[in-house]
């Protein structure tokens, strides 16, 4: 079994039979036997692609080029969501934070909870949910529109590895603007954090300004980066993945963006409490 | 259809069209939830068996992803580790000011407020949401939408009032599974993880939790699953270019449900708890 070539005849042939009928039927996998190989050689197959990403990024040449062009793809899909998402979800917290905080009469670290809030959780979770939701789901709906267009076939028999020209390149300007992105939410969620606690909360500006650094320092702010960095590290290879072994006309590229979003949400979100589980320990 | 206009002044001119292609969209949305909202009654009548089946693949997922237990699952995995970030960052925020007595009392206001509808509404257009634009894409692209009109089907109301009606009865019973996943994580990290006597957490997490606030989060979320299935099949339902058209419809589906969801939970947080926040800690 090399790496990548032979699951994804498996694949397509696994997914190109629903393809024609519009929803439902669920009937490959009668055998229990073959209904637990399945998600197995799925997840071999994805580390195995993993695997080959990483040797082909340490002694194959670096398709500059392309990871230019998607680095600025991903970013211009994905710097208005991440802005239109960012503002109203730190809001809310600010809204249900200063709730708390002015009950107990320390409506003054307005600024402290806001910070905390966006630098360990929203900013990293909207980070998340962007560079998921649509740097990801529109990487993967371009690979895939490749595969179907049997561009990567091509490829290979021109004798040129997809995983070095294709994959390396997206998964590395996924992982950049992560890390780029992360750094726009949580400067928004800040500002959209002040704007709301301040004109509507009326919390001193002062105070709100003064106590931002009250409980966040470099080290949290050096961890939520980390995050940031692995989530698009991981999003990209989901992404990658899901799109090059694309199969089943369009039902499946639908079908392999869906799997994209859910698969790194959940991978995301396991990541996301791993790293605070080790970072509210590290940084005590 | 664009370029056909004068070639006067190219720029001036794409950018105009740009902006009445975006104006003309917005309306065209408009008018599609409306049409789709208005033709319930129908499809709930005439389609009935059609909404049920929908009902049935909705909270168990296709392909894939009902391997690994479709959207109950999915949800519960994502609010279960949402309520798990709670435990882990509120009780060690607690514990600095030395009050970590307060986690069950974090729980319950936190939880219920917060992180069961956010993370609830971002799996449900995840799984649900997304699925029925692939689905609706491909039968699109497929011609068979079509068909459907041509046989002299209602369209709108057999597959895509159908899915709304669905998708909000499911939306229901998913709330639940979430709410009670986030409760038990917090719950089991705060007293096995951190070792916190189950007595207290309990006391502090009976005495906070308002019933009426849960009652309030399962409104947004019922809102929120409306919202979800109206823009997912809209993209669904209007997807053209081919195979690739339909990852690029459920990949713009996903970044619009996302920001009209979030959007959609501080708008009602705000109408609902109003600027005092209708909580007393203190009584």
């Amino acid at each position: 079994m090399v790496a990548i070539d032979a699951p994804a005849p498996a694949t397509s042939g696994r997914a190109g039979k629903p393809a024609g009928e519009s929803a439902g039927s669920v009937s490959a996998h009668a055998k229990p036997a073959h209904a637990l190989a399945t998600p197995l050689r799925e997840v071999g197959s994805f580390f195995a692609m993993a695997l080959d990403t990483a040797v082909a990024l340490a002694t194959t040449r670096f398709a500059y080029r392309e990871f230019v062009h998607q680095c600025w793809f991903v970013a211009r899909v994905s710097i208005l969501p991440g802005l239109l998402l960012t503002v109203p979800f730190s809001v809310i917290v600010t809204f249900i934070l200063d709730i708390l905080l002015s009950e107990i009469g320390a409506a003054d670290l307005s600024g402290a909870g806001a910070a905390l809030a966006t630098l360990t959780q929203t900013g990293p979770i909207t980070s998340v949910l962007v560079v998921g939701g649509a740097g990801a789901t529109a990487m993967c709906a371009d690979l895939g529109a490749r595969t179907i267009r049997e561009e990567l076939d091509a490829m290979r028999v021109m004798g040129i590895d997809p995983i070095q020209r294709l994959v390396v390149p997206r998964v590395l300007a996924l992982t950049l603007n992560a890390f780029l992105l992360n750094s726009i939410v949580c400067i928004a969620g800040v500002v959209g954090s002040y704007f709301f606690a301040v004109n509507v909360q009326h919390v001193t500006p002062g105070a709100f300004a003064d106590s931002l650094t009250t409980l966040m320092g470099l080290s949290e702010t050096v961890l939520c980066f980390l995050k940031a960095i692995m989530f698009g590290l991981a999003a990209g290879l989901i992404a990658c993945y899901k799109g090059i072994t694309v199969g089943g006309g369009p039902q499946g590229v639908g079908n392999a963006v869906n799997e994209t979003v859910v698969y790194t949400f959940v991978a995301l979100f396991v990541i996301n409490v791993l790293v605070t589980g080790v970072g509210v320990g590290a940084t005590k | 259809m664009s370029a056909t206009t004068s070639t006067l002044r190219p720029k001036l001119s794409r950018a105009a069209n740009d902006f009445a292609d975006g104006w003309n969209r917005i309306g065209e949305q408009t008018a599609f939830y409306f049409k789709t909202i208005g033709l319930i009654p129908e499809a709930v009548v005439k389609y009935r068996v059609e909404t049920l089946r929908q009902i049935a693949q909705m909270s168990l997922g296709v392909g894939a992803l009902a391997l690994m237990g479709g959207a109950v699952v999915i949800v519960a995995f994502l609010t279960f580790n949402a309520g798990a970030l709670v435990g882990e960052q509120g009780f060690r925020s607690l514990s600095d000011i030395g009050v970590q007595a307060l986690a069950g009392f974090l729980s319950a206001y936190i939880n219920t407020r917060l992180a069961a509808p956010l993370i609830a509404a971002v799996g449900l257009a995840a799984t649900i949401g997304a699925g029925a634009t692939a689905q609706l894409g491909a039968m699109r692209i497929n011609e068979e939408i079509d068909a459907l009109e041509v046989i002299g089907v209602r369209a709108v109301a057999y597959l895509v009032s159908s899915r709304v009606v669905a998708g909000v009865a499911v939306v229901i019973p998913l709330y639940c599974v979430a709410a009670i996943a986030t409760f038990l994580s917090t719950r089991s990290l705060i007293v096995f993880g951190y070792g916190q006597a189950a007595g207290i957490y309990d006391h502090y997490f009976n005495t906070f939790l308002q019933p009426s606030d849960l009652l309030w989060s399962f409104m947004q979320a019922t809102l929120m699953g409306t919202a979800v299935m109206l823009v997912h099949t809209y993209y669904g339902f209007h997807a053209s270019g081919g195979p690739a058209g339909v990852g690029e419809a459920t990949g713009r589906a996903v970044r619009a449900s996302l920001v009209v969801t979030v959007s959609i939970t501080l708008a009602s947080a705000l109408a609902i708890y109003g600027a005092s926040g209708n909580f007393h800690l203190s009584e």
